[in-house]
This record gives C-alpha cells, structure tokens and sequence, in this order.
C-alpha cells in the first residue's frame, strides 16, 4: 500500500502522540537485529507524524529521499494499521532496513542518497499534467545536500513554480564520517534555499504542532516550500550511551528494554 | 592455499595503504563520507594532512581527483563499489580514464556482500569500470592479495578500479603468494572443467572443486584477480584442457567476468561450453545477512557444484556441498 493510494484511510489524533508511538516502534523494530537506523527515526519522528497528520490519506503523496529513514514511514504506518510489519529487516521481508523499490507506504524511496527531490519534481510535474492538487511531502536530510542533485532539483523546481512540492530537510547534523559541518559547511542553510527560490522555514524539527502549523500552511503560493527541521539522531530517548552513532545504532539487549521502558513511561505520562 | 575454515584479518588493506603512502608522499586519501567503513580511518590518523574528506559528493570527488592526477598526485579514491561507480561515472570517464590518469578507484563491498539492498550492491561495478578504456579492474580474493594489490597499482600509469570486501577478509593464500597484474593463477589443475573465478567467489570455486573432485569430477580452479586486462593466454590454455568452461562472479553475469572469459574464449574460436555464476540479470534485495543472498541468488558452493553437474550431463542429484562449521573470526564460503 501507498498512503496516496485512492482508498486509503487514517486519523492521527494527537501527533505528539504519533511521534512517540514511532520512536517506540521503531526501537522494537530494531531490536531483534540489535542494531539499525533508529537514530533516523529518532530524529525524524516528529516530522513523519507531522506528515501523517497533514498528508490527505489516498490524494497527497510522501517521498522519503534517504533510504535509510524509510524506517519512520513504515513506523507511523503500522501504528496507524496500515501495515503489518512483521519480519521487518529478516531474510526475505519487503520491508527492508533500507527502502527499496519494494518498499510499501511512500511513493517514492531510495538508498542511494540525494535522488529524491528529483523524484518528487517529477511527481509534481506529473500532477501537474494530470490536473492534480495533490502535494508532495519530501523527507530529504541535511547530508544529502552534499550531493549537486539535490540542487539540480531545487532550482528545477523553483523554475518551474512547483508550489506543491513541500520539503521537510531533517538537519541533523549527522553523517556516516561524523558531525556534517565537520565534513561540509553547508550553513546557512535556509538562506542558500531561500536564495534558490524557496520559501522557507527554519523551525525546531521536534516540535510537532509547530511543524504541523508549518506543514498546513506551506504548499501553494506559487513556489515550492521547505522546512528546515533541526534536530538530533538522539531526540526522546535519553537511555541512549553518548557514544551512540547517529547513522547506525547498536541496540543490544539491555539497552533495548531500557529504551521500551523509557518510551513506553512517555507514552503512558502522555495520555494520563 | 590454506583450507576453510580461513581466518580473518581486519583492515589489510587500510594497513598497506599506509605503509605505501609512508614511502610515497604523493599519495593522496580521499573519503566519500565512509572512512572507517573504507579501512582509510588509519590513513586519516597517520596522514591527516594528505586525507580529504570528500563528503557525499562523489562526482565531484572524482573529478577533483583528476585535477590531483594532472598535478602529479597519486589519488586513492574510496567509497562503497556502488557510489564508486554508478554515480560518477561520466566524470570517471571524462576527468580520469580518457586523460589516462593515475587515479585508483577503491570500492568496497562487492554483490550481494551487504544485506543493504539493490541500492547498496555493486553487481555493475565490474561491467561499468571494463567498458571503460585505459581503466584496469581488480577484484581480489583475500587478505594476502588485497595486502599487495597497493603496492601493485602504485606505479601503473593509467586508471585502476579495485573492488574490496569490507568488514572481516578471509585469509586464503600463503605467504609465498604474488599477486601479479598481467596473470590469472591456475590454483587447482584439472581436467574435466576450468572453473574461473574473482574476488569473494574463489573460495565457493575451490571448495565446489574439492566436492566434485570426490565425485569423479576434475575441475581446475583459476584465480582471476585482473579482469581487464585479462591474461588470456592462460584463461585460453585453461580452457582448452577442459570440456566445459565456467566463470564464478559476485556480479551480474553481464559484463564482468563471464563476459570477459565467453569473449576471449569466442575470439578465439575454442568453441567449449560456457556457463556463467553470478546474479542471473537481476537486482538482489535487501536481507538480514549476506549468506543469505549468496545462497538465494546462486553464488553458493552448492549452486557452483550444481551448474558444473548439470552442465556436464552428470546423471543423478549433484554432490552435497559440505555444510560450513565456521566459528567466529573464520570465514567459509556460503
């Protein structure tokens, strides 16, 4: 399934709740494998429940560029019953611990980083041609724009007024080699988008109500739209050892039922 | 040769690179945003002024690393075989093996070796890298050849791609080994099949010989570490002094490989059956583990045993592959 699928159906009453219900998923997903990329969904929790609920179920669209994040969509997707994610990452699951084209949820994913916005310009392109108002909310993280496509697509998709592509740019400063402006000076971040023609809001990416205020208002306008969320690969989850790496966790054990306590409290402190 | 299980060593290839890079100041380390994952994190720590983090910009690294070449720099350019390959290879075409320059090309985890999924298996990195002129192509089998393809490629004067298992490297060959650029290695001789085989599949292409060989088959086994430029004088003696011809790669069978072996054989008008081991034109999946992958794809020692007994006529069910009892710090083949 395709949450733009026609048909498709789902409520999110309380997205802060959302989020909290995809960090603790996605530590029980990871946790038979005792490792995996929890710090994507720790960082980017909010932003897909944000997604989840602003996305109008069967009509707009969800990409998620970074392959590696696919982890949060499938997450948010089974707490919403979407999806039965049993056997996720074994030997013969289609949900893979890195989204592929048999990833089910979003339109469009892939591990080989920095495609995605491409992927959603021609989404918006092709709505376009169909007479479609359907918006494209695009996971893109901040490593990513190391790579020239991602800027290949954002002029692209400024020239070509694609005011429904909404971008949410996870900044959190986290790559495979290290902290990203340890390896690439991509600030100022909002400025270089805002000078591509973009409109932007630089916003803190764990504050759901403000990314939903955000997400609501962002499509349209006659230019295409991102959020610059900042945030961290260790967001919510505060059991984690501080030498924990943000791109590949280690989730032995011991640690993973610390993390289910620790969560699960949130969660029950949260609804009482 | 030693006998599986073989043990495994961490990191050969980061350590010769820095025991070349200490006798030659032009080396150059350069990191697509995977260092430690590259083995080059031991460079970055003893040569920190010669290591460039290029981030996750492979086409521009690339590119640069041409410029570096033209300026008499030796660049060893480093990221998973995919990223190494796919993404920039217009620039590898244009800004390093048209202008023949000395740019070596390292890129890790080879097939199906990574459970990471289609985006993150290099089964086109062989095909890619041939088709391109001036460009040599390297895929060894274990820690003893990775240890001395460095020093081997130093001084080539064009382009070099070399494919590398990441993570823990089977220690295959003795001491006495030497690896040499311009020869493919008979390491079994025999006389029914050639068997020849690069890179991760050498060891499922030894152990499937010493299985059919107890099952009245004789199969020669030879190492091909240089895919281009293939030694074709030995692939065709090889070939020659066999019935059945079979090539053994963690690739598409497309390309690599097989492709160089079925094109020598042809030219030549040898005229022996060819059969190709390798990923049968398709893109693999993401998975848990990587054995899981060999085995469901056709690179196991059974798949390799089960293709030679088919395509010999053999009557009756092929000979079982022994089961690997491989503890922790060996390696088996699959």
């Amino acid at each position: 399934m395709r949450v733009s699928d026609p048909g498709t159906a789902w409520t999110v009453p309380d997205p802060r709740e959302l989020a909290l219900r995809i960090r603790l998923r996605a530590v029980r997903m990871v946790a038979p494998q005792g490792f995996g990329y929890l710090g994507q969904a720790l960082s980017s929790a909010e932003q897909v429940a944000a997604v989840f609920a602003t996305a109008r179920p069967g009509v707009d669209r969800i990409v998620c560029s970074p392959g590696h994040y696919i982890i949060g969509p499938f997450a948010a997707a089974a707490e919403l019953g979407l999806i039965d994610l049993s056997g996720y990452a074994q030997n013969g699951s289609v949900f893979e611990a890195i989204g592929t084209e048999r990833s089910p949820v979003v339109d469009y994913t892939c591990g080989s980083l920095g495609q995605g916005l491409s992927a959603a310009a021609g989404f918006a392109l092709a709505d376009r041609f169909r007479g479609s108002a359907a918006r494209i909310f695009t996971m893109v993280s901040d490593g990513e724009l190391e790579e020239g496509q991602v800027w290949e697509a954002a002029l692209f998709a400024a020239h070509h007024r694609l005011d429904r592509l909404v971008v949410l740019l996870d900044a959190n400063n986290s790559q495979v080699d290290g902290p990203v402006d340890s390896i690439t000076t991509l600030e100022p971040i909002a400025a270089k988008w805002s000078a591509f023609g973009w409109r932007v809001s630089d916003l803190d990416g764990h504050d759901v109500s403000g990314l939903c205020a955000a997400l609501g208002a962002a499509a349209g306008g006659g230019q295409p739209s991102v959020l610059v969320c900042r945030t961290s690969t260790r967001h919510g989850l505060d059991c984690l050892p501080p030498e924990a790496d943000g791109h590949f966790i280690k989730l032995p054990p011991a640690l993973a039922d610390a993390a289910v306590r620790e969560l699960t409290g949130r969660l029950e402190a949260l609804r009482a | 040769m030693r006998e599986p299980p073989y043990p495994v060593e961490l990191k050969p290839y980061g350590r010769a690179l820095v025991e070349l890079a200490r006798r030659r100041g032009e080396i150059l380390c350069l990191s697509g945003d995977l260092t430690r994952q590259t083995e080059v994190d031991l460079f970055q720590a003893e040569f920190p002024e010669r290591f460039i983090h290029g981030g996750m910009a492979e086409a521009n690294m690339m590119s640069m690393a041409g410029a570096l070449a033209r300026c008499g720099f030796v660049p060893f350019v480093h990221t998973f075989g995919v990223f190494a390959t796919r993404r920039p290879f217009d620039q590898i075409a244009n800004a390093i093996a048209y202008p023949n320059l000395p740019v070596r090309i390292i890129g890790f985890m080879p097939g199906v070796s990574t459970p990471g999924g289609p985006s993150h298996q290099a089964i086109d990195d062989v095909a890619l890298m041939r088709a391109l002129p001036n460009m040599t192509v390297v895929d060894v089998a274990d820690a003893v050849e990775t240890r001395q393809v460095v020093p081997a490629i130093a001084d080539l004067p064009g382009p070099v791609y070399v494919r590398l298992k990441r993570g823990e490297i089977p220690v295959m060959f003795g001491p006495d080994h030497e690896l040499r650029l311009d020869r493919a290695d008979v390491v079994v001789a025999g006389t029914d099949v050639a068997l020849f085989a690069s890179g991760m599949m050498l060891a499922a292409a030894l152990a499937a010989s010493q299985v059919l060989g107890g099952a009245g088959v004789s199969v020669s086994v030879i190492n091909v570490p240089v895919i281009k430029p293939l030694d074709s004088a030995t692939v065709l003696s090889a070939a020659a002094g066999a019935r059945l011809a079979v090539t053994a790669e963690n690739h598409s069978v497309i390309g690599g490989l097989g492709s160089a072996v079925a094109e020598t054989i042809a030219e030549a008008g040898l005229g022996r059956p060819l059969r190709r081991i390798g990923l049968r034109d398709t893109f693999a999946e993401g998975s848990l583990d990587a054995p899981y992958l060999f085995g469901r794809y056709g690179l196991s020692v059974a798949a390799v045993i089960e293709t030679i007994w088919s395509a010999l006529g053999r009557p009756g069910p092929a000979p079982l592959a022994p089961a690997a009892a491989t503890g922790s710090g060996e390696y088996s083949p699959v």
